[in-house]
């Protein structure tokens, strides 16, 4: 049934009322002519409404005389009246083909690249490689082999086990799989110390082998001797080497500062916010998606995506510190932990943590934060023997 | 006599090769869904048509439909669409 309505839209066709008296024998008569009909309707006696394909109209003028009845085209649907229409706007044929042409030409070349599944390695090194592979945005989709691409991929980055590059329309997404690297070799040939890589006191020590040379409860110094690996014993005879080794748990410090300038005030987000994008590049811009920014003060921030721009506008309340002391403090703390928490190391247990805060009127806050930590401190150093 | 001989024939020949009879014996094919849609095959015409009441001509004679808003959805040269509500047919 949809495919009769498509088709008669497609050849078009007329609505026709036919007025007379012997309406049944003009039906008859027009479809003795293998003329088809449909969606007929009796309105009264003398008259009906009914469909019929736009080419066959002009048979129905000897019918009409047979029967007198009289016949009017009520509408006429479909396509070839639409392109009637339009029969003189040239320019619209023109730009309906280049737009064509353009989505075409557009869909044949790459636009994004996406690598997934990096973990662990560098992925800057991933992105190098495709890009002397030619994957890269801006290239022709047909130029690139994913095959070769995989291979070489596997090949050249040996922290990869499994690539796959799929096209997917204009984006190429590269998916990895990192293989797993072997554990870093111990060598317990070579004979090495155990120094300290920072300063700190001694909290326990095992030693598995080698000898200490420090106590618990002892302060060390960074490049400190903590382990030893030579082992001259009265009961043994000579010098041994050994390879030391041991878990040496020290107490750490770490510390840092951070100031607010209690000046300028602080334009804190308040969580709203608005979204404008653009196609286009720098200076040419086309938006496509606008919001109202109904906020009084805000930020923006711009991420280029390619040729998509997207700017979000953020609503920002002034706060100034002046007025509000506490809020200050917890803002500053908040900074400072950030900003300490790259400098501790992973495996390092946080114990104790103060905070201190300077004020100086009217200029700025400051704060300093001290950071009492359990870790290993233990350092293998290798011991030249001749 | 010799007329009904044939029909006859043509029925028992049709029926054991499993052809279609309508097409055999040049009957109309009447296919109905419910009571509002009429598919009549293999016609020779309306005869009479008003949304109450449709006369279509066919070798067996003349079927009549009783109705209420009966509309021809679909006509072509062997086959008609009726829809509409139905209420009665009879073959005179």
């Amino acid at each position: 049934m949809i495919f009769y309505i498509l088709w008669n839209y497609l050849v078009g066709y007329v609505k026709i009322r036919v007025d007379g008296l012997s309406l049944e024998k003009f039906i008859n008569l027009t479809v003795g002519k293998g003329i088809r009909l449909w969606g007929i309707n009796r309105e009264s006696y003398t008259s009906l409404t009914a469909n019929m394909g736009m080419r066959d109209f002009h048979q129905l003028h000897s019918i009409s005389h047979k029967i007198r009845c009289r016949i009017r085209i009520e509408e006429k649907r479909g396509l070839p009246f639409v392109m009637h229409r339009y029969r003189h706007r040239k320019m619209l044929v023109v730009g309906m083909i280049a737009f064509l042409v353009i989505l075409y030409g557009f869909s044949c070349f790459i636009w994004s690249v996406d690598v997934q599944g990096v973990k662990k390695m560098d992925p800057q090194k991933i992105w190098t490689e495709l890009d002397s592979l030619g994957v890269r945005p801006g290239v022709y989709k047909k130029n690139i082999d994913t095959m070769s691409v995989e291979n070489s991929l596997i090949v050249t980055i040996p922290e990869l086990s499994w690539a796959s590059l799929e096209i997917k329309g204009s984006r190429a997404i590269l998916r990895v799989r990192e293989a797993t690297q072997p554990p870093d070799f111990v060598d317990k040939e070579t004979p090495s110390d155990i120094i300290a890589s920072r300063d700190g006191i001694i909290q326990s020590m095992i030693v598995l082998d080698g000898q200490a040379v420090v106590e618990d409860g002892q302060t060390v110094r960074k490049g400190q001797l903590l382990v030893t690996g030579i082992i001259d014993h009265p009961d043994s005879t000579g010098i041994r080497y050994v390879h030391s080794m041991g878990q040496i748990k020290a107490r750490t410090w770490y510390e840092d500062t951070a100031e607010l300038s209690l000046k300028q005030p602080y334009r804190q987000r308040t969580g709203r916010s608005a979204q404008m994008k653009y196609i286009g590049w720098n200076r040419l811009k086309v938006p496509y998606h606008k919001e109202e920014i109904p906020f009084g003060d805000y930020d923006v921030e711009v991420r280029e995506d390619g040729i998509l721009i997207t700017e979000t506008y953020y609503e920002v309340k002034k706060i100034h510190w002046e007025q509000d002391r506490e809020l200050a403090k917890e803002k500053l703390k908040e900074q400072l932990e950030e900003k300490i928490r790259e400098k501790i190391p992973q495996g390092a247990k946080v114990i104790d943590k103060k905070f201190k805060y300077d004020m100086i009127e009217g200029e700025k806050l400051t704060a300093l934060v001290y950071i009492e930590a359990l870790e290993d401190i233990g350092q293998q150093r290798i011991i030249e023997t001749q | 006599m010799r007329r009904k001989r044939l029909e006859d024939a043509k029925s028992a020949v049709s029926e054991m090769l499993d052809l279609p009879r309508e097409i055999m014996l040049n009957l109309p094919r009447i296919t109905m869904i419910g009571n509002n849609q009429m598919i009549v095959e293999n016609h020779k015409g309306v005869i009479e048509y008003t949304p109450e009441r449709i006369r279509v001509n066919s070798s067996i004679g003349v079927i009549r439909i009783q109705g209420k808003d009966m509309k021809l959805k679909n006509i072509a040269a062997d086959d008609i669409m009726i829809t509409g509500g139905m209420k009665g047919i009879e073959f005179i």
